[in-house]
């Protein structure tokens, strides 16, 4: 592979990621929620993608259904836990990813168990990775564009304040006839959504799924993603999505050239554990801080002046 | 095929034997320090990988396999809470943090096995003499298991129930301020606590790896009924996990028979214990702590 063709593929990589990065942004930036089962949504997206192009379904309903489909899990499997601390929202999410791995891997019929299954590509592209590298770039980023601006529009309306507040203290947010419960279901509903499209854009650029893709590791990778980049900054999590893809494609590259006495891949997630207990230590709020809110009342408020006060610290 | 009820009611106690001593630990650490460590998991492994270098690759039998995992995970845990998670809950981490850092400490652990070990899966060579009581078999390491969740039960209860330790943790436990108020040292009460329950971890570590294998995944492929038994059990409560670990292993052994009988694939018998863990998260997610003493 050239190396303008492996930069596509990394371009397309962080757009995928960015998309599943965004959407964690949702669930634990703005509204506080630890999904730590978030490749269970991507495998639902990516799956239903799967098996409805497969029935010959067009592609842009695939991704929609996928996008769906995530939702109504999402919703499901986090309803029993919502009420309760965040912990048991963690234990019972990941609890469930765990499970449904297990289920489309002893599952044969459905998609074909471990040998996975093909997807078919919808783009023409006639032998020419190139064309069909930009092409997957072009739907990729079209999907983050708007992912990107669902998520910054939430998080400015009075809706994400109503979420950053129940974030910030649920029993003061209830008082004033916030609804916690009702907020932190639609925010899981509307992040599984996200990371069910990504799902299915990820199975069409790969053209086939397998269990093996959707180990723990992605969660952990996404969660990198935000922590790094900025929980509740929507830029910063783009920007983390792109330096954590990059360090792993680097990380990649390097171990072809520099002998190392451990095995690589152990080193790379070694290294990828220590980062993130570095980024809670020394710098728990990420690269960018918290994107302050904007509106046309504040604006006129501060007449001009650059920025709110960010009032978190 | 006639089902053999005494077999699977005997797998049950073994089932539940296996899942209490990984639980016990996680269970205090958890009503301790007030956040779930995922790298818990890792501790059994690391018990395992250590369990197996002393005893086959040095070929220093068991019990003396059983104390140095014990000692290395129990030190790792100690590590891990003072190097990491004492820092962060200090510097004002939510528990949201402290879970990823958990997960990120897990990964470590677990890479660092790897590197170590490699991840080709390797297997106790010890030969345990199996035989027939009536319509049952047994084996001896499953009858060490047996002693051994019933030894630590024992064990535990009278740390808990009879030593000045045992009450200085159920007070940090229950609360921290008072306890501290009281002249109880609740810094070095946590880090006592996480030292025994990583190392009590190895300890499953070792039986799990003797009765399947051992690679990097050992700790994890257990870790949702380490964590349905947690949760059942009520985080933090001792007697509630033993009631717990019995629970699920008869709903495991039971399950894994009607998923037989009914043809369907017996690798689900892990989604049994995710059912009880939402099933308890619906119905009564305090678990069964009422039910007993506060532990």
């Amino acid at each position: 592979m050239g190396p303008l063709l492996y930069g596509l593929d990394v371009i397309v990589y962080i757009g995928i990621f960015g998309i599943i990065s965004l959407s964690l942004n949702l669930e634990f930036g703005f509204a506080g929620l630890a999904n730590f089962g978030k490749v269970a949504f991507f495998l639902v997206g990516a799956y239903t993608y799967a098996l409805l192009s497969q029935a010959g379904v067009p592609f842009y309903l695939c991704l929609i259904a996928g996008g769906l489909i995530s939702a109504i899990f999402g919703l499901v499997v986090s309803l029993p836990a919502l009420r309760l601390r965040a912990d048991y929202l963690a234990i019972a999410v990941l609890a469930f990813g765990e499970i449904l791995r297990l289920i489309v891997k002893s599952e044969y019929w459905l998609a074909r168990g471990d040998w996975g299954i093909r997807v078919l590509p919808i783009f023409p592209w006639a032998g020419s990775h190139l064309v069909y590298r930009l092409e997957n770039i072009g739907l990729v980023f079209f999907c983050l564009g708007i992912c990107f601006l669902v998520v910054q529009l939430l998080a400015n309306s009075p809706y994400g304040r109503a979420m950053r507040a129940i974030r910030e203290d649920e029993v003061a947010a209830e008082a004033l006839g916030k609804n916690r419960s009702k907020f932190k279901a639609q925010a899981l509903m509307l992040g599984s959504a996200m990371a069910g499209i990504a799902g299915g854009l990820y199975a069409q650029y790969l053209q086939y799924v397998l269990p093996g893709m959707f180990m723990p590791m992605v969660t952990f990778t996404v969660w990198i993603m935000v922590l790094l980049g900025g929980p509740a900054n929507n830029w910063g999590v783009l920007i983390g999505a792109a330096l954590v893809e990059i360090f792993d494609r680097g990380t990649n590259i390097l171990k072809d050239y520099i002998a190392l006495p451990v095995d690589p891949t152990n080193l790379q997630y070694i290294l990828f554990g220590a980062l993130i207990i570095f980024v809670l230590l020394y710098r728990p709020q990420g690269l960018l801080k918290e994107s302050g809110i904007k509106t046309k009342a504040l604006r006129s408020v501060f007449n001009g002046r650059s920025s709110t006060k960010d009032k978190r610290s | 095929m006639a089902i053999n009820w005494s077999q699977i009611l005997f797998n049950s106690v073994i089932t539940g034997s296996l899942y209490l001593i990984g639980a016990v630990g996680l269970t205090l650490t958890y009503g301790l320090s007030k956040f779930p460590n995922f790298a818990h998991a890792e501790f059994i492994t690391l018990g395992a990988f250590v369990g197996y270098f002393i005893s086959v690759q040095l070929g220093l039998g068991l019990p003396l396999a059983l104390l140095v995992a014990f000692l290395a995970s129990g030190i790792a845990g100690f590590l891990c809470y003072r190097g990491i998670f004492q820092p962060l809950a200090k510097r004002g981490a939510s528990i949201i943090h402290l879970m990823v850092a958990s997960i990120a400490m897990g990964f470590i652990l677990r890479h660092t096995i790897g590197a170590i070990w490699t991840w080709k899966p390797l297997h106790f060579t010890a030969t345990w003499s199996a035989f027939d009581v009536g319509p049952l078999r047994i084996t001896g390491l499953w009858l060490w298991l047996i002693f051994a969740a019933l030894a630590l039960s024992l064990a535990v209860h009278f740390l808990l129930m009879n030593t000045k330790l045992g009450k200085a943790i159920r007070a940090s436990a229950s609360n921290p301020e008072l306890a501290l108020a009281s002249g109880i040292n609740v810094d070095r009460i946590i880090w006592v606590t996480w030292f025994l329950g990583a190392g009590l971890a190895a300890v499953a570590g070792i039986f799990r790896g003797a009765d399947t294998q051992v690679w990097p995944m050992t700790g994890w492929g257990i870790i949702l009924p380490t964590f349905a038994v947690t949760i059942l059990g009520g985080i933090g409560n001792f007697y509630g996990a033993i009631a717990a670990a019995f629970i699920i292993g008869v709903a495991e052994n039971f399950g894994v028979a009607g998923l037989i009988a009914l043809g369907v694939s017996t690798t689900y018998r892990i989604g049994i214990a995710f059912l009880i863990l939402i099933i308890t998260l619906i119905v009564r997610p305090q678990g069964l702590a009422m039910l007993f003493r506060r532990a």
